[in-house]
């Protein structure tokens, strides 16, 4: 994807790195290392063979380098720190240990540049790269500039970058100066950016400005795909002489990035001392750390009714591929395997023209395309400008009928004309539609009026705005406006938030957390970036504008919060049909004091909201308590279970509200024992494991109800698999 | 055996949005009551024998509606239930085998089908009874006798009791067109009543489809007031609309347009989410997805060794490197990078997702215009107002929505939909115009009115295509376009989903019904996607013609000048000689590709060039020299 390349760094490890300068309570190597760990951490995580690094230390107590080596003069104190070639997570840890303060302070910069030269174009040789050295110092080391002339010509001649960041060097454009800087330092930044100066691809800056901008996310470069290159046409081709038939090619323009996502590992020394046998699995060689991959392994059952718990075991070898029709399975042999599958040729056809005004634009399913016209291709160019421009006259649309390629599902796209007005940029742009199948008709009821049973129309409501409201929310609206509040240094309007500014915080946060971590694993995790964060609030600037506007709308809403008490308990009793019946009156004398099997939960429930004193409750818990354990036990392996378990949930539920959890949780703790220990016909962990605690039936706890003395710790106990014995 | 994996998890991806605290099994139940009165049987008075006017008596409509709903529930909401009940038939059934009642319990109520995930045999039973007219058992005779409103009721509660005990949706429709099934009779209205209240007790919602017959109107408050609650998480109750027999409409397609609204039950993505419209102002919203793409079912493995075919259950356990089962408090996250895992803390890991609480926050407005046309990366969300935790939150959503249909703007807000989910910024939309403007000018009326939550690209969705197109003036190439396109417009001139169904999906469905019941598999399918070919030759054929031919003059202009230029380019003395001979890289047009590979010279290129050229064509790069270039020349040969 993207090209090989080959870095060295080299870094001042000399003795007045090691003191802390300008008021920094790091030293001045902890400082620019936070900017060399970042650019090596990114290079690891990338984890390519083909971008490679090499590190050099100036200002080493030894010496090692191939020049030396060779007796040549001024390349003292300079060492190899890590020879060019690929990252990992080892030669990292080992390239740590390294970077530690010398005592030395005579080693030359301008001589370890060229060693870090010589290292690239021996590795390189003439192949393509994109070579880089990175310089990192303070500058209190004497350099000899005489020939910096044939150093930046070397340089240039293999097309090497030089990137020089110098800890508290000057730099007027960023706006940095050091005040009392020695007169060698001086000297030594003019040296240095002398040679900078003489390189075609040469750059000195400041370490500030180059910590400072870590925290900027760094957006992973893509190299453009072409999802599609063939016709685009109006008309058959094939049957009639009059269709239009443009050559173009498609590419992506939007791809939702993902963050990382982390992997199932377990401890790997848990089980590595039974670790006999080899096991080649590229995800157990990434141990190293103390962490093995976890796989996943299938197991199959179907139905049957002779087997203990309904169920059996079959082999995978046994099994064929099918799909389900509702419940009934329809198998389909490897061979007419495709049959379901709709025949299709690669085409890209437009069915017809729709008015700008007629799409909105949330009805659109996903990611852009961007189409233009075949390179080299005159024809093709003329045509596809002239629709272009023609759209965006009338202003209209194209929908189109897309296949990618043969056998590929159809999409239908919304083609949308990009004359280049703001963007130098001609083409189409697309966006899939929705098919008939893809919208749910969900109703609502409308938002401007409220309609009434009987089919009245009220405009004036309750849930209605009134015209203070109305005006408010208007004034409001306008003031709050981003994309005028704020002015750049000419004057001129600068929208706010636009997409290029607009980071994604999971991934950078994610990633940023992980290069962090893999220098230092002690590391705790910091808060998120405040680049990241910085649209998550209103900007400051315009809510002190908009602040009467805002005050205005507040008072004008008049919303209230429910309290929270109220919540859940406030419909007891007022459920009435839409005739407004009183249905308990109806029962009258033969309220109902038993509940019966088949009808248990609206008896239940009945019971309970009538219920005047804590025996009544307790009879009808009695009476549902005594249900679920014979559905249970008359169940025929989990054929009641689901029953059971909606009885029980409703007890839950309604004990909750009643501020009585430890009736439930008395008869769960009983329920629980009973199950376990096979008095209700057999095995019924499944009841315990798959529907109580998977349906979150467990404890009523102190969380969900003030009034428990269990606590959420204690739930857990009685849900968990250990205290199965207990 | 991991085949389709990257499917699968796209697909959880999708899943993870569901509301997790909404634990109860998010599956739907549908029980059709459809009343079998002589009225209902009676065919519609043959008026003016048009074309249009119905032919089905109102029990066959409703079936036919069941028999609809039945197939599009197979495609859509595989998991889901569907029941038919016919009451007020002279025959009674319950079940036979299970649940021990026998058909006696509810005389008049006929289980047609019972309430199930539908199998291959409920979809042709109900087909031939519907479409066939095979009424062999004789099911659609009325009973004599009135039916009992309240076994009916109760009758449903069973079957909703025993089939779909735990299911979050469990919804009764109720087609009838008697809106006094006891006249004045006190006693039996009041046992109805009680069972109905049994029913909400349940969770079971009843929807009533009312069929009017000529003027007589469906009065609710003879009978049907009594029964029918409003939905609870609702403010205002949904209106109940009636069907019209014998209206210039049919009653099938108005039955079909209103059930079909009732089709998937409303669920909610999230529901109490606070809606911060300005500091110091949050009213509450709940979250659905009225759009959402919509994929074969995945295939399943199927265990041929019974008399029947049979759905194999896999369960998954984890293994480590020596395939001992590892148990879940084992398992820790961690991330791969440089060779090696990074492990977080489990609260570490929550701690790196947090990004504060579920919030939608307004952080400002923009125009609408300000969206750029090429920024879609996701679905939108739908979001309408609730009172739950806030009381007035309806109406200043309301002022919120109103404001931003008549100044054509938008909000931009931080949205996190749950604590822990990806927070996104989005653009607020709103759907639908208001009441007093006509109804036709909303863009999309198969859309309810509300806010939209727009995803917008973050800068790291935006890829960047690096291909130079630079924009040229219009002409009169351009003017006769225009009249192709004004000509070409698609019916009312607006995108409507519901004409276009999805081949690929229907086509599969079609296949498996088929032999699902061992019929003829179809040879072909109508397929509403494919562009009208015809009338665009009608309608635009000469204009097209006239205009290619004005394309195909021009472009030769542009050709002739570009040549000279290249021409011009080549004498230039201060030009290196070279260069005409090695073109830059991957930008050799496919007819300079065609001629190298013609005379053979394409293997004088570099392996970095090639991987260039096969980039910029969408190819893979991977492979040796010999290998991109066998790549390229298939290319070529298939292309250029």
């Amino acid at each position: 994807m993207a090209d090989k390349e080959a870095t060295v760094y080299i870094i001042d490890l000399g003795e007045s790195m090691a003191d802390c300068h300008n008021g920094r309570d790091e030293s001045d190597l902890d400082f620019g290392m936070r900017y060399v760990w970042d650019k090596i951490s990114t290079t690891v995580a990338a984890n390519r063979k083909t971008w490679t690094l090499g590190v050099v230390g100036l200002n080493t107590d030894e010496t090692n380098n191939p020049q030396d080596a060779q007796q040549l003069q001024g390349y003292e104190h300079i060492s190899v720190l890590q020879e060019i070639g690929p990252m990992t997570m080892t030669s990292l840890r080992g390239l740590k240990s390294q970077i530690v303060p010398c005592t030395t302070s005579s080693g030359d910069a301008i001589s370890a540049v060229v060693v870090a030269q010589s290292m690239i174009e021996t590795y390189t040789k003439k192949l393509k790269y994109n070579r880089k050295i990175i310089l990192v110092t303070n500058g209190e080391s004497p350099i000899d500039d005489d020939n910096v002339a044939d150093v930046a010509e070397r340089l240039n001649q293999n097309n090497v970058q030089l990137i020089i960041v110098g800890v508290d060097f000057d730099d007027p454009e960023y706006g940095f100066k050091e005040e009392d800087k020695s007169s060698l330092k001086r000297r030594n930044e003019k040296s240095l950016r002398k040679l900078a100066d003489a390189c075609n691809d040469g750059v000195v800056g400041t370490m500030q400005q180059a910590v400072e901008e870590l925290v900027i996310p760094r957006l992973k470069p893509v190299r453009p795909f072409k999802a599609y290159d063939g016709p685009l046409t109006l008309g058959d081709p094939s049957k009639h002489a009059s269709a239009l038939s443009i050559q173009v090619e498609r590419y992506f323009k939007t791809k939702r990035a993902t963050p990382p996502s982390a992997s199932t590992v377990v401890d790997a020394d848990r089980s590595a001392f039974t670790q006999t046998q080899g096991f080649d699995d590229e995800d157990t060689e990434m141990g190293g750390t103390g962490f093995s991959g976890v796989k996943q392994m299938r197991t199959y059952r179907v139905d049957d009714p002779d087997a203990p718990g309904g169920k059996r075991d079959v082999e995978f070898e046994e099994l064929e591929k099918g799909y389900q029709y509702g419940r009934t399975v329809v198998h389909i042999s490897e061979s007419d395997f495709s049959i379901t599958k709709y025949e299709t040729k690669k085409g890209f056809s437009i069915i017809g023209f729709i008015p700008f005004s007629s799409y909105d634009p949330f009805i659109n399913m996903g990611e852009t395309g961007l189409i233009v016209a075949s390179k080299f291709n005159e024809h093709a160019e003329t045509a596809l400008s002239a629709l272009i421009h023609a759209l965006f006259e009338v202003e209209s649309y194209a929908v189109a009928r897309y296949v990618n390629k043969d056998g590929a599902q159809v999409q239908i796209l919304l083609l949308k004309p990009n004359p280049g007005i703001e963007d130098e940029f001609e083409c189409l742009y697309d966006v899939p539609l929705p098919f008939a199948e893809d919208v749910r008709a969900y109703q609502f009821p409308p938002l401007d009026k409220v309609l009434t049973v009987t089919g009245g129309v009220l405009k004036e409501h309750r849930l209605l705005p009134n015209k203070d409201l109305n005006e408010a929310m208007s004034d409001f609206v306008d003031a709050m406006d981003l994309t005028s509040f704020d002015v750049d240094e000419d004057g001129n309007p600068v929208e706010y938030a636009p997409i290029d500014e607009n980071y994604n915080p999971v991934i950078h946060r994610i990633n940023q957390a992980i290069r962090a971590r893999a220098v230092d694993p002690d590391s705790p995790i910091g808060p998120p970036a405040e680049i990241l964060l910085r649209f998550s609030q209103p900007p400051a600037k315009l809510i002190k504008k908009a602040k009467s506007e805002i005050e205005v709308l507040v008072d004008a809403a008049e919303v209230k919060k429910v309290p929270e008490k109220g919540k859940g308990r406030f419909k007891k009793n007022t459920v009435k049909p839409l005739s407004g019946l009183d249905i308990d009156s109806l029962l009258g004398e033969s309220k109902r004091k038993t509940i019966s099997a088949d009808n248990a939960i609206p008896e239940f429930k009945q019971i309970l909201s009538s219920a005047d004193d804590h025996d009544v409750i307790e009879s009808a818990v009695k009476q549902m308590g005594d249900i679920i354990r014979k559905l249970i036990t008359d169940s025929f392996a989990d054929l009641f279970y689901p029953r059971a378990a909606e009885n029980l949930r409703v007890m839950r539920e309604e004990l909750t509200n009643l501020e009585e959890p430890t009736l439930y949780n008395k008869f769960l703790k009983t329920l629980k024992k009973s199950l376990l220990s096979g008095e209700l016909g057999g095995d019924r962990r499944e009841m315990w494991f798959k529907h109580i605690i998977g349906g979150h039936l467990s404890l009523i706890t102190n969380e969900d109800s003030e009034v428990s003395d269990v606590t959420e710790d204690e739930a857990k106990a009685v849900s968990s698999f250990l205290s199965l014995m207990s | 055996m991991s085949w389709r994996r990257g499917e699968d998890e796209e697909h959880e991806g999708e899943e993870e949005e569901i509301d997790e605290t909404d634990y109860k099994t998010q599956k739907d139940a549908v029980l059709f009551a459809i009343d079998v009165s002589s009225s209902m049987l009676q065919p519609p008075p043959d008026s003016s024998g048009s074309k249009k006017a119905d032919k089905d008596s109102a029990v066959v409509a409703a079936l036919k509606c069941a028999y609809h709903f039945m197939q599009q529930r197979i495609i859509a909401q595989p998991k889901d239930m569907m029941g038919v009940l016919l009451f007020g038939t002279e025959k009674s059934r319950f079940r036979d085998e299970t649940g021990g009642r026998s058909g006696s319990g509810y005389p008049h109520c006929y289980l047609f089908t019972d309430l199930d995930v539908p199998a291959a045999e409920d979809v042709k039973r109900l087909r031939e009874l519907v479409e066939e007219g095979e009424d062999v058992d004789n099911v659609l005779v009325p009973s004599k006798e009135p039916v009992s409103m309240s076994n009916l009721l109760f009758c449903a509660n069973q079957v909703f009791t025993t089939n779909a005990a735990n299911f979050g949706s469990r919804r009764l429709f109720i087609i009838t067109d008697n809106d006094s099934p006891h006249g004045g009779d006190k006693n039996a209205k009041s046992s109805a009543a009680v069972r109905a209240k049994d029913l909400y007790d349940l969770g079971v919602g009843i929807e009533l489809f009312p069929v009017a017959r000529g003027d007589k109107k469906f009065d609710l408050s003879k009978f049907y007031d009594d029964i029918i609650y409003q939905n609870p998480t609702e403010e205002q109750a949904d209106e109940i609309k009636t069907s019209k027999l014998g209206d210039g409409l049919t009653l099938l397609s108005s039955l079909i347009t209103h059930i079909n609204s009732k089709q998937t039950p409303k669920r909610s993505l999230f529901s109490n989410l606070p809606f911060e419209i300005a500091p110091g102002l949050t009213i509450t919203v709940k979250g659905y997805m009225p759009l959402h793409r919509q994929v074969p079912a995945r295939t399943c493995y199927v265990w041929l060794g019974g008399e029947q075919a049979q759905l194999a259950q896999s369960e998954t356990i984890k293994v480590d490197s020596e395939t001992r089962t590892v148990e879940k408090s084992e398992v820790k996250k961690a991330y791969k990078f440089g060779g090696e895992y990074i492990h977080f803390k489990p609260e570490e890991q929550l701690a790196l997702k947090d990004m504060g609480g579920s919030i939608l926050r307004i952080i400002g407005f923009k125009p609408r215009s300000k969206i750029p046309s090429w920024a879609s990366v996701k679905k939108s969300t739908f979001i309408f107002p609730s009172e739950e935790s806030y009381v007035g939150s309806t109406r200043v959503f309301s002022a919120l929505w109103q404001k931003l249909v008549k100044s054509q703007k938008v909000g931009i807000a931080w949205f996190v939909a749950r604590k822990n989910a990806n927070p996104v910024l989005v653009a607020i939309i709103p759907s639908g115009n208001l009441s007093e403007v006509e109804e036709d000018e909303s863009p999309s009326p198969w859309l309810p009115d509300g806010l939209w939550l727009y995803p917008l690209p973050f800068a790291d969705d935006v890829r960047n295509v690096d291909i130079s197109q630079p924009p040229k003036p219009a002409d009169e190439l351009t003017d006769k376009m225009r009249e192709i396109v004004q000509n070409l417009q698609l019916p009312k001139a607006r995108y409507d989903p519901h004409k276009y169904p999805n081949p690929s999906l229907q086509w599969h469905y079609k296949i498996l019904q088929a032999l699902a019941l061992d019929e003829e598999v179809p040879e072909e399918m109508d397929d509403l996607t494919l562009p009208k070919y015809r009338q665009i030759d009608k309608r635009v054929g000469q204009t097209l013609h006239e205009w290619k031919a004005e394309v195909a003059e021009k472009a030769k202009g542009l050709m002739e000048v570009r040549s000279l230029k290249r021409e011009l380019d080549d004498v230039d003395p201060d030009r290196p000689v070279k260069r005409a001979k090695a073109p830059p890289s991957g930008a050799m047009s496919n007819a300079e590709l065609k001629a190298a590979f013609e005379a053979d010279t394409l293997k004088k290129l570099t392996v970095a060039v090639l991987k260039d050229i096969l980039a910029s064509k969408g190819l893979s790069t991977v492979g040796k020299k010999a290998e991109l270039l066998e790549k390229l020349e298939q290319w070529i040969e298939e292309n250029a």
